[in-house]
């Protein structure tokens, strides 16, 4: 048995992932049974998905920070990008950032990275957009469509994202939080709409756009050419199907897909919402090279964002 | 690539390594290979995935006909049948009815159980008149099963909307409920019965089928969620849990990680990975002469 050593990994990671690749080192399943979450020489995991707080309809496991913080360590999560629940029903936007802000430096500093939220239909949202990045020091704002009563042709979309690019934070766009199937009743939340995410993208091309628990499925070839700006990016939360990760990047013979460079995808857990476990095994259950990996569960989300 | 190759060692992420999952003995109550355009040929590529995660054994859930035409003759079934005895060891399958057709459904049972290789009866939420498992139809059909001592399976869900909208409103006209699992099981005590799907809407589901032994949840074909297992296991016991992965179209990653979030003991993850599903399968394995290991 021979896994990924961090020097290999991070040389790699800094190339950037390329093509598919077979050569890496083969570890065959007859792997040590006990876990060795430990052991340093293992690289470890950038989660840019998870959520602080409660979740607004159920008590979750992983509610209290300190235990979802030592959930994901023990998977060997080594950074979690945060949102904030409170952001999907909140007013006070500002009210939200700060604690979000305190509660990952409290709690995870060097490790939860707190991404704000802003809501479109709230008035004065670009002042959140300047309180996140210059009072709370975040790197990148996550908005939650439909939760947050807007839809990606609001007209203020492009406003948004040619904001943070100019700022050089990342804008997160999260395409769902539930199957729409098991809503609370009060709740109707439509469907986000991609295609004026794709122009907003199109007019400002350098920003850099994440698409968080996204299926995957978008009209036409319009995801094809969002990823082909240069700083497009999405997780692997909302991948579903055997091997949906591997045919997202055409990595399974016979199963032709290819959608997405690998480059341009991270892991994303939707954590702890989901279980940490799920996006974890996708990683496990899709054929994917060494290369791939690395590229996935570190290399690509640290190219999107350096470490300071 | 070999299914049984992998470029990191999952126990270095605090999961179980294949050995591990092989050790499980996971039995996937739910499969749907053959649910395709091309069903053999999406079968055998589902095979690799069964082979890379460690899966034990599959219950196809359309063996004979389609969930959609149950009774109209299947172009694909000689092909699956042979599959079926080719694999025998790692594959059963369970056969779809209507209950809008309670006669159909009996003779179909018959054939495809009582004189065919099936050990199970699927209940789809498909069927072609207003009717859910809860009517009195399904009364012939609970009795052979009764007869035959074999398990239904009744594909559940609770999907919001309706005026008032409220879980459950947005079903098909025959797509069964927990709540109609619950009025069965209380008609039909001595057959064993499982809630697919969790219900739909688990938190909901599994206090719906609660009060009634002979009723088992099923994990799958629904988004995982944090702590749903272990809340099961609160108000059923770990007993009245079976698991499913709803392949191809679900992942075995978003299956698995249900029960692998729970934090229980192995002996009960054996359980809902498999043990409980064989203990159910038992009496019609043996009926068939064919080898179960609890």
């Amino acid at each position: 048995m021979k896994p990924i050593d961090r020097r290999s990994f991070l040389k790699s990671s800094l190339a950037g992932a390329t093509a598919v690749s077979l050569t890496g080192q083969r570890l065959l399943a007859a792997q040590t049974a006990a876990p060795n979450v430990a052991n340093s020489s293992v690289p470890g995991i950038i989660d840019t998905n998870v959520n602080l707080f409660d979740w607004p309809f159920r008590a979750l496991k992983y509610r209290d920070t300190k235990s979802l913080v030592a959930k994901l360590k023990k998977h060997r999560i080594i950074e979690a990008w945060a949102g904030s629940f409170d952001a999907l029903l909140s007013k006070d936007m500002n009210g939200v950032n700060t604690r979000l802000a305190i509660e990952c430096r409290e709690h995870g500093l060097g490790f939860l990275i707190p991404f704000g939220s802003v809501n479109l239909a709230w008035p004065d949202w670009e002042e959140d957009v300047r309180r996140c990045h210059e009072i709370h020091k975040m790197p990148g704002l996550r908005i939650y469509p439909g939760y947050q009563p807007f839809d990606l042709d609001h007209p203020g979309i492009e406003s948004l994202v040619r904001m943070t690019s100019e700022r050089g934070l990342i804008l997160q766009v999260v395409f769902g939080m539930e199957d729409p199937r098991v809503y609370h009743p009060i709740i109707n939340v439509g469907p986000v709409t991609f295609a004026p995410l794709l122009k907003a993208v199109e007019s400002t091309p350098n920003a850099k756009v994440q698409l968080l628990h996204f299926s995957g499925s978008a009209k036409g070839d319009d995801l094809s050419q969002f990823m082909v700006q240069a700083n497009t990016f999405m997780d692997i939360s909302r991948l579903e199907g055997n091997g949906a990760v591997g045919r997202m990047v055409g990595s399974i013979a016979g199963l032709p897909s290819a959608r997405v460079p690998v480059e341009r995808i991270v892991f994303g857990s939707h954590a702890p919402y989901f279980p940490v476990e799920t996006a974890l095994l996708k990683l496990i259950e899709s054929p994917l090279a060494a290369q791939q990996l690395r590229a996935i569960m570190q290399g690509n989300a640290r190219r999107l964002l350096p470490r300071a | 690539m070999n299914p049984r190759e992998f470029f990191v060692n999952p126990a270095d992420y605090g999961l179980p390594t294949r050995d591990e999952l092989v050790a499980y003995r996971i039995w996937d109550n739910h499969f749907h290979g053959f649910a395709a355009r091309n069903p053999i040929e999406q079968n055998e590529q589902n095979n690799f995935f069964v082979e890379r995660m460690g899966i034990e054994r599959s219950i196809a859930q359309e063996i004979g006909g389609t969930l959609e035409e149950p009774f109209a003759p299947y172009q694909h079934d000689a092909e699956i049948l042979k599959i079926l005895e080719r694999d025998k060891d790692r594959l059963s399958g369970r056969t779809p009815i209507d209950p809008g057709f309670p006669d159909e459904s009996c003779a179909k049972i018959e054939k495809w159980i009582r004189n065919g290789p099936c050990i199970g009866i699927k209940y789809p939420g498909t069927g072609k008149k207003a009717v859910t498992c809860s009517h009195p139809n399904n009364d012939p059909i609970m009795r052979l099963a009764a007869e035959l001592d074999v398990h239904v399976y009744v594909h559940t869900w609770l999907k919001v909307g309706g005026t008032p909208r409220l879980p459950g409103g947005d079903n098909l006209r025959s797509e069964s409920t927990p709540m109609d699992v619950a009025r069965l099981a209380q008609r039909f005590p001595n057959v064993a019965l499982i809630c697919g799907h969790s219900g739909g809407d688990w938190e909901l589901g599994v206090r719906a089928v609660r009060p009634f032994k002979n009723v088992l949840l099923e994990f799958s074909g629904s988004d995982p969620h944090s702590g749903m297992v272990e809340y099961a296991i609160r108000e059923l016991g770990v007993d009245r849990l079976v698991w499913g992965g709803h392949g191809p179209s679900r992942s075995y990653a978003t299956e698995l990680g249900k029960v692998l979030d729970a934090e229980i003991s192995k002996a009960d993850r054996m359980k809902i990975f498999g043990g409980n599903l064989r203990r159910i399968c038992a009496s019609i394995f043996r009926k068939k002469g064919m080898k179960i290991e609890l």
